[in-house]
């Protein structure tokens, strides 16, 4: 036993040097200002009362979360269905559709999003072929469409992945025993299929909902310069602003705040599990 | 003028020739120390040929990296990598110069500093060019659609015209806190350096009238492709963008504001920790030349620091000779240089992402 532990050692340097310091340089950050000439360093909780006390960065934060919730439910609605028709198909289909759903993300996402803004422009392809049929052009570039478009576009695979692989986990003996039971299709899905796979539709919703959320290059690109999201607002704060602190603060901020829904989703899941357990 | 061009040109050859002009990389590295130079500039900044001409001139190798900001850049320079040479703005170059972050130029090893155009001799960030060589510089202005506008209403109401609604929708404006904070205040005829935060606070309710009414795009270089093809009517632009809009579609018109402009310029320096400042000042040197500083010109739009390039390009057989953008706006006393101010630009940083998060 003691070998393997210190086998782990590795990890767990790594994950120090790499998670851990990272995470208590931030908070050391959030919670300080870049002081005087006497003190260079002096605590504080202004970074964050600064950031809760402005309009305009409230409603920063509530487009974010609004878009990150959009786009998440998107998911889930577009990502269920698809990895449940891949699930049911033969090994050798599946593994085909898998392969499909993953290549795009092969490569690298800012690429595929400058692809979608060339697609999508005043002068675009898709405005090209409705000229065709002589309608539009039709403004998509620049608006909330847009990037919710990109955001699924991007996150989607995720959401596919984690679903397929809690239903390709799950035992058909289930299934068999909801029919003798007399349960339709409808009613085996709805109280087996679907809470069997419920952790798959939970980590999924981790997956697409934390990148949305945070994302910074993608409202950039897609939204257009007007389109801030809260991922803007950091990045400016680091890049243009140099105010590190304040970038900080609302970094850790949106720490929390993704905590807590991830608590609360994982609560929401526990319930309806139990029920279709059927205890 | 065309002898000069030609005298111009044999001067350079007989110059080039005297350097030797098949150079190897090892008489390089005998006579500067070292036969690779690492340059640090803005993406889409240089003539088609001036890297591999410098480099087959003097047997060198040159590694370029891009940035978009100078911000971005002094974050790298902070960060600690080392470059040869550097082409930040003015205000940046004032900080870098506060901060000792730059080594002094040997003015000896850069003879062709006296061909310095007018314009850009004497700037307030470095006056007698102890730290820095002029690359381009420029004003920032409006261009707009004479077909669209009407040329008299731009030249009455100069930055107004962002706020008057019959072009709502129609309008760029650059997405940078210090053009549209220039832009704001000389609209209300405040200095573009004010300290005074009534005058900021104005400038700030300016822009967020304007976010709020005109449903503005705020583009960088989108800018360019945009106004070529016509998308908008008015757009606030560098100069020597305008110059490239201009060239590529004739119903474009440039104006510069009377209520005054930014007078900017983007100069080489040679950071503090710069491995090779030997073959740094060579490269500047190289920069300054004629030839060299005809070719950034020609491929980039924007003004030449050299004056006989500036002179023969904006002359009327010139190629940006009916460019009414090319040749920037010297002397008058409503335009102004960027002073550093870090705390009033973290101040406007976020005042910034404010205007454009307010809808």
């Amino acid at each position: 036993m003691r070998q393997f532990r210190n086998m782990a050692m590795p990890y767990i340097v790594w994950m120090v040097v790499m998670i851990v310091l990272p995470m208590l340089l931030i908070m050391l950050y959030a919670f300080t200002d870049q002081g005087n000439d006497v003190a260079t360093i002096r605590f504080t909780l202004e970074n964050f009362t600064r950031f809760f006390s402005d309009k305009v960065f409230m409603s920063v934060l509530k487009r974010s979360l609004y878009i990150a919730v959009v786009t998440t439910v998107i998911c889930i609605f577009l990502g269920y269905p698809i990895a449940y028709v891949i699930a049911n198909r033969s090994e050798k289909s599946k593994m085909f559709w898998i392969l499909l759903i993953t290549l795009p993300t092969w490569i690298n996402m800012l690429v595929r999003t400058y692809a979608w803004m060339g697609i999508l422009q005043d002068e675009g392809i898709i405005n090209w072929l409705l000229g065709f049929l002589g309608i539009g052009p039709i403004t998509m570039i620049h608006t909330t469409f847009a990037v919710v478009l990109g955001m699924v576009y991007n996150f989607v695979p995720f959401m596919i992945l984690q679903i397929y692989t809690a239903l390709t986990k799950m035992d058909k003996s289930f299934l068999e025993a909801a029919s003798d039971l007399g349960a339709n299709k409808v009613q085996s899905f709805l109280r087996v299929t679907l809470p069997l796979s419920l952790p798959g539709v939970i980590s999924g919703i981790t997956l697409v909902f934390l990148p949305a959320v945070s994302s910074f290059f993608i409202p950039k690109l897609l939204g257009g310069g007007q389109y801030v999201l809260i991922g803007n607002v950091i990045e400016t704060e680091f890049l243009t602003s140099g105010d590190w602190n304040f970038g900080s603060a609302i970094s850790l901020a949106m720490a929390v705040i993704i905590m807590i829904s991830m608590y609360i989703t994982k609560k929401v899941d526990n319930d309806p599990t139990a029920n279709g357990k059927g205890e | 003028m065309k002898k000069i061009i030609a005298l111009a040109l044999g001067a350079a050859l007989l110059l080039s020739g005297c350097g030797g002009s098949n150079s190897s990389a090892a008489e390089a590295e005998e006579k500067y120390g070292s036969s690779t130079l690492k340059l640090y500039n803005w993406g889409e900044y240089m003539g088609e040929n001036l890297i591999s001409n410098f480099e087959d001139e003097f047997g060198v190798k040159v590694i370029v990296e891009y940035f978009d900001s100078n911000e971005m850049m002094y974050t790298k320079l902070q960060a600690g990598d080392a470059y040869d040479v550097l082409v930040p703005s003015d205000y940046m170059i004032e900080r870098l110069i506060s901060e000792n972050m730059l080594q002094k130029l040997d003015l000896s090893k850069v003879a062709n500093i006296s061909n310095l155009a007018e314009g850009v001799k004497h700037l307030p960030y470095d006056p007698d060019n102890t730290y820095s060589a002029p690359y381009f510089w420029g004003n920032v202005g409006i261009v707009y659609n004479h077909n669209n506008v009407d040329p008299a209403e731009v030249e009455k109401l100069g930055y107004s015209i962002l706020k008057d609604e019959t072009y709502k929708g129609r309008i760029y404006v650059y997405d940078s806190e210090r053009d549209s904070f220039m832009m704001a205040l000389k609209a209300l005829g405040y200095s573009m350096n004010t300290e005074d935060e009534g005058e900021v606070e104005a400038a700030y309710n300016w822009l967020l009238e304007m976010n709020n009414t005109m449903d503005p795009a705020y583009v960088t270089d989108e800018v360019i492709d945009g106004m070529i093809n016509g998308n908008k009517d008015i757009a606030v632009v560098y100069s020597g963008d305008a110059a490239t809009i201009l060239d590529e579609n004739e119903d474009m018109s440039f104006f510069l504001p009377m209520e005054g402009t930014n007078l900017w310029s983007d100069a080489m320096v040679i950071p503090a920790n710069a491995e090779n400042p030997l073959l740094a000042h060579e490269f500047i040197n190289y920069v300054l030349t004629y030839d060299a500083s005809y070719d950034n010109s020609e491929t980039v739009g924007y003004p030449s620091s050299n004056q006989e390039v500036l002179d023969d390009m904006s002359a009327a057989d010139g190629i940006y000779g009916e460019n009414e953008a090319y040749l920037p706006r010297t002397d008058y006393d409503k335009d102004e240089v960027f002073e550093d101010n870090p705390v009033l630009k973290q101040k406007l940083a976020e005042l910034w992402i404010k205007v454009k998060a307010s809808h």
